[in-house]
C-alpha cells in the first residue's frame, strides 16, 4: 500500500515540477522541429533518395514521415496535459494563491524599516491609509499578538496562470472533437461532372471553373502570377434543393455544417481509342486526370497521362513556362506492368500507337477543380480556448500581483515606531525592484511631511 | 506614377541611411558612452523608422497592394518594428546603449529584404485575404520583440561572463602568486589588466550574487580597468534581466495571437485551421521555445543565466521560422509559390 502512495508521490512530484513541464516542452518542440526538417507524409521512396538508407529506415519506423500523429506526438502532449493538471493543483494554486501569513521582514530580499515619531495605531492607521489610497487592497490580521497588514495589488490577477493553462486545455477538447466527431477530404471534380460526397451525401456538380493568370515582367524575368480560381458549382445538400454557387480560394462555401475549399486545379483530357483502326465499343471516350492511367485491353500495358502542357514553345517544341492554354499538347508515357516504357509530348487531335493495333487520341481537355471538405465540430472550443490562452498571457505578463506585509513596533523608550516593510511578487524580486523603492521613498516622505520634524535618520536595509 | 515611386525609393534611402549613420552612433555610444553619440544616434534612428512606416504607407496608396505579402514587404515592416520597439525600451528602460545593436541587425535584414523586392506584384489567390492585413503584421512585430529580447540577452551573457572570467582571474591571480607556471599560461591583456587591477585593490573573489549583482567587476572598475568600468556601467545583470523578460512577454502573446490569426486564415483559405504545414510549425517550435522561457522564468534558480540562453536559443529559431524555411523548405507558405 505504501509503495503504491509513494510512487504516486513521486508521480506527483515529477509531473508538479516546471522543470519537468520545461523538459515535456523541450521533447515537444524537438518533435515539431523534426515535423518541419523532414517531409511529412511522402512515399518510403521519397526518404529512401533523400537521406541516407539508415536514416531513411529511422524515419520510417519511428513514424517521423507522419511525426505529428504519431505515438510520440500525441503522448507528448498527453504529458503535457497531465502535468499541467497536476501542476496545477498541487504548485500554481498553492503557490499563487498564498494565505496571508506573517514573514521575517529581513529574510525577504525587498525589505525597509521606516522609524518615525508617534503612536503603535496612528502609524500603523497612517500607513494603511496611504496604501489604500494608492490603490492597494489592505487587510489586517493578527497573528500571536502581532498585528500584520497586508497591502496587494493586482490580486485578481494571480489567476492569469490558471486561466492560460485552462485555454491550453480547452484547446486540446477541441482538436480532440475533431478527431472524434469531424471529417475531411477531397474531390477533384471534371467540368460538368457531378459527384456524391460519401460523408455528407451531398451531391456537387461543377458547372464551370476558371482561373487567371496574369504574366508580370520582374526584375527577374517573366512571373504568371495566379490572380484567381472560380468555381461555379450546383450544389444538393440535406433538402434536396440544388442551389448555384461559387467557390474561391479564401471564400469557402457551407452545406449543411461541412465547408468545402477551392483547392487545386488541374487539366483533364478525353482520349479516344481505336483498335485496328475501328472504335471500340465502351472504350470510346475516357476521361483522365493527370498521373491517372488506362489498361490496354489485351495487353500488359497501360497509357499513363502524365500532365498537360497548357502551351508549346514553338520554336524549341518543348513545353514553355507559360501555365495559359495557349497551345495545348500532353505528356503521355507507356506502362508495361509497373515499367515505364518512355515518354512523349503529344499535341492534341494527334493519334499515338499503342501496339498489337491500339491507338489512342488526346481529344480535347476539360478543367477540373479540386475541392477539400471538412467538417469540424471542435473549431468553436478551439476558438474560445485560443482567446481564453491569450487572456491568460496578456494577465500573467502585464499584471504584476504584488503583495506588501507591513508590521509597526513601537520602541517604547525613544517614543517611536519601526515600520518594517517587505514585498513579494509572483515573479521574484528583481522585477518589483526600482517600484518598491520608489513606493518605501514616497511613503517615508508623506510620513515624514517636511518642516520642524524631530531629527530622527530613517534606517533602511535593502 | 513615377513621382510616386520616387518619393517610395527616397523614404526607403533616407530610412536605410539614418540606419547606418544611427546605427554606427550608437554602437559608438555603447562603447563610449559620450552623450553627443546618443543624442546623434537617437534621432537618425527615430527618422529611419518613421520614414520606414510611410515608405510602407506610401508603397500600399502607390500600388494598393498590401505591401507585406513578400519577402521584401515583410522585412521591411520586420525592420520597422524592431526599431520602434528598441525605441520604446530605449525611452522607458534609459537603454540607448542597447538599441544601437537591434536597428544594425533591422537595417541588415532591410538591406537583406531590398533584395527580394520584385516590384510590383499583385498576390496570389490564397494571399488575398483580410486575414493578411492582420495576420502578418502580428507574427512580423512579435519576431521584432524577440530580436529586442536577444540583444539584451547578449548583453547580459557579457556582462556576466565577464564578471566570472574577472572573478576567475582574480582566483587565479591568488593562485598566480605561488605559481609562476599558472600565470604563464594566461598571459592576455585582459587577463593582466583586470588581475592587476583586482590585486591593487585587494577584492577577494566572490560567487555571483544571487540579485545580479557583479562584486568583482565592480571592483575591478574602481580599481580603473576600462573594460570593467564600461561594463558597470551597464545596468545590473536583474535589471537586464527584468528587461529581456519585459520583451519576450511581448513576442509571446504576439507570437501566440500570429498563430491564432493564421490559424483563422488557414480555416478560410485551405479548410483546416491548423495543416502542419512547415511555416506554421516551426512558429509553433518558436513559441515553445519562449513558452519554455516564461516558465523557467518562475524559477529563482534557472532566471538569469539560463533564461537568457534559452532566449538565444529562441531567437536563433526565429530566424529560421523567418527565413531559413522559406529557404530551405518548401510550403504552403512559401513567398515565392
Ligand atoms: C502548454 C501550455 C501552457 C501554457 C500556455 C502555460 C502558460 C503559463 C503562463 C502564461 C504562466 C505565467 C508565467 C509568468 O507569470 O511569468 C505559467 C506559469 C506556470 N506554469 Fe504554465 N503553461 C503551460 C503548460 C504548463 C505545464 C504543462 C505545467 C506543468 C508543470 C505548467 C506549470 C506552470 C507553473 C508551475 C507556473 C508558475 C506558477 C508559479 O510558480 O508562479 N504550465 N504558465
Amino acid at each position: 500500500m505504501t509503495a503504491i502512495r509513494d510512487s504516486y508521490e513521486a508521480l506527483v512530484r515529477t509531473f508538479g515540477n516546471v522543470l519537468f513541464a520545461v523538459l515535456l516542452f523541450v521533447v515537444w518542440g524537438i518533435l515539431t522541429m523534426i515535423g518541419v526538417i523532414v517531409d511529412q507524409g511522402k512515399d518510403a521512396s521519397v526518404y529512401f533518395s533523400s537521406y541516407p538508407a539508415a536514416i531513411a529506415r529511422a524515419i520510417l519506423r519511428l513514424g517521423f514521415d507522419n511525426i505529428y500523429h504519431s505515438p510520440w506526438y500525441i503522448g507528448i502532449i498527453g504529458l503535457i496535459l497531465i502535468s499541467l493538471a497536476v501542476c496545477t493543483f498541487k504548485r500554481v494554486i498553492p503557490a499563487r494563491l498564498p494565505p496571508l501569513r506573517p514573514v521575517k521582514i529581513e529574510k525577504i530580499p525587498l525589505h525597509a524599516q521606516i522609524e518615525l515619531r508617534g503612536g503603535e495605531d496612528d502609524v500603523r492607521a497612517r500607513v494603511e491609509r496611504f496604501f489604500s489610497s494608492r490603490g492597494w487592497n489592505v487587510r489586517k490580521r493578527e497573528f500571536d499578538g502581532t498585528e500584520w497588514s497586508f497591502a496587494d495589488k493586482h490580486n485578481w490577477a494571480r489567476r492569469g496562470v490558471l486561466i492560460a493553462h485552462l485555454g491550453f486545455v480547452i484547446i486540446a477538447a477541441g482538436t480532440t472533437v475533431y478527431w472524434a466527431r469531424g471529417f475531411s477530404g477531397d474531390a477533384a471534380i471534371v467540368t460538368g461532372q457531378t459527384v456524391q460526397i460519401p460523408q455528407t451525401k451531398a451531391f456537387i456538380r461543377l458547372d464551370d471553373f476558371r482561373y487567371t493568370i496574369k504574366p508580370i515582367l520582374t526584375k527577374s524575368g517573366m512571373v504568371y502570377q495566379p490572380i484567381d480560381y472560380v468555381s461555379h458549382v450546383t450544389v444538393t445538400g440535406n433538402d434536396g434543393i440544388p442551389r448555384k454557387m461559387t467557390v474561391r480560394v479564401n471564400h469557402p462555401i457551407d452545406v449543411d455544417g461541412t465547408l468545402y475549399y477551392q483547392a487545386s486545379y488541374g487539366f483533364a483530357t478525353q482520349f479516344s481509342f481505336t483498335h485496328d483502326g475501328k472504335p471500340v465499343p465502351g472504350f470510346g471516350d475516357v476521361v483522365l486526370k493527370e498521373g491517372e492511367q488506362v489498361a490496354i485491353p489485351g495487353t500488359r500495358n497501360a497509357l499513363v497521362y502524365d500532365r498537360f502542357v497548357p502551351t508549346v514553345d514553338k520554336s524549341s517544341g518543348m513545353p514553355s513556362a507559360d501555365p495559359r492554354v495557349n497551345d495545348p499538347a500532353v505528356v503521355l508515357s507507356m506502362d508495361q506492368s509497373g515499367a515505364n516504357l518512355g515518354s512523349a509530348l503529344i499535341d492534341l487531335h494527334t493519334p499515338i500507337a499503342l501496339g498489337n493495333g491500339w491507338s489512342a487520341t488526346p481529344q480535347r481537355y476539360l478543367l477540373y477543380s479540386g475541392f477539400q471538405y471538412r467538417y469540424d465540430p471542435g473549431i468553436p472550443l478551439v476558438g474560445i480556448g485560443a482567446m481564453v490562452l491569450l487572456a491568460g498571457l496578456v494577465i500573467s505578463f502585464y499584471f504584476l500581483p504584488a503583495r506588501l506585509y507591513a508590521r509597526v513596533d513601537a520602541n517604547a523608550e525613544r517614543g517611536t515606531c519601526t515600520i518594517g516593510l517587505a514585498a513579494t511578487t509572483v515573479k521574484g524580486y528583481d522585477i518589483f525592484e526600482t517600484q518598491f523603492r520608489e513606493l518605501v521613498d514616497e511613503l517615508r516622505s508623506h510620513l515624514e511631511p517636511p518642516g520642524p520634524s524631530p531629527h530622527l535618520q530613517p534606517a533602511e536595509a535593502f | 506614377m513615377t513621382g510616386h515611386l520616387q518619393a517610395d525609393e527616397l523614404l526607403m534611402i533616407v530610412a536605410i541611411a539614418s540606419y547606418v549613420i544611427g546605427a554606427l552612433a550608437l554602437i559608438a555610444y555603447f562603447f563610449a558612452r559620450e552623450e553627443y553619440l546618443r543624442n546623434l544616434g537617437a534621432p537618425l534612428v527615430i527618422v529611419g523608422c518613421v520614414a520606414q512606416f510611410a515608405q510602407l504607407i506610401v508603397r500600399y496608396a502607390l500600388t494598393g497592394i498590401w505591401p507585406l505579402l513578400n519577402l521584401y514587404g515583410s522585412l521591411s515592416l520586420f525592420a520597422a518594428m524592431s526599431v520602434a520597439f528598441i525605441i520604446f525600451f530605449a525611452w522607458r528602460y534609459k537603454a540607448w546603449y542597447a538599441a544601437g545593436f537591434v536597428v544594425a541587425i533591422a537595417a541588415i535584414a532591410l538591406a537583406y529584404g531590398v533584395t527580394w523586392n520584385e516590384g510590383t506584384m499583385p498576390p496570389v489567390p490564397s494571399l488575398q485575404s483580410y486575414w493578411a492585413k492582420i495576420h502578418v503584421p502580428i507574427v512580423v512585430s512579435s519576431y521584432a520583440a524577440f530580436l529586442v529580447a536577444f540583444v539584451f540577452s547578449a548583453i547580459y551573457l557579457v556582462k556576466y561572463y565577464a564578471e566570472q572570467r574577472i572573478a576567475g582571474v582574480k582566483n587565479i591571480a591568488a593562485e598566480a602568486v605561488s605559481d609562476v607556471g599558472g600565470v604563464a599560461v594566461r598571459l592576455t591583456p585582459g587577463y593582466m589588466m583586470a588581475s592587476a587591477a583586482l590585486q591593487d585593490a585587494g577584492v577577494a573573489a566572490q560567487p555571483m550574487q544571487v540579485r545580479g549583482e557583479t562584486p568583482a567587476l565592480e571592483a575591478a572598475a574602481a580599481a580603473g580597468n576600462p573594460m570593467a568600468q564600461w561594463l558597470s556601467s551597464l545596468p545590473t545583470l536583474s535589471q537586464l534581466d527584468v528587461i529581456v523578460y519585459r520583451a519576450v512577454a511581448i513576442g509571446l502573446p504576439l507570437i501566440s495571437l500570429g498563430i491564432i490569426t493564421g490559424a483563422a486564415w488557414a480555416k478560410e483559405a485551405w479548410g483546416a485551421y491548423w495543416q502542419w504545414d512547415p511555416k506554421e510549425t516551426a512558429a509553433l517550435a518558436t513559441w515553445i521555445v519562449y513558452l519554455a522561457y516564461m516558465h523557467l522564468h518562475t524559477r529563482n534558480a534557472w532566471r538569469g543565466l539560463r533564461t537568457n540562453w534559452v532566449s538565444i536559443l529562441g531567437f536563433g529559431i526565429v530566424v529560421f521560422t523567418y527565413l531559413g524555411v522559406n529557404i530551405w523548405i518548401s510550403g504552403l507558405h512559401s513567398y515565392k509559390v
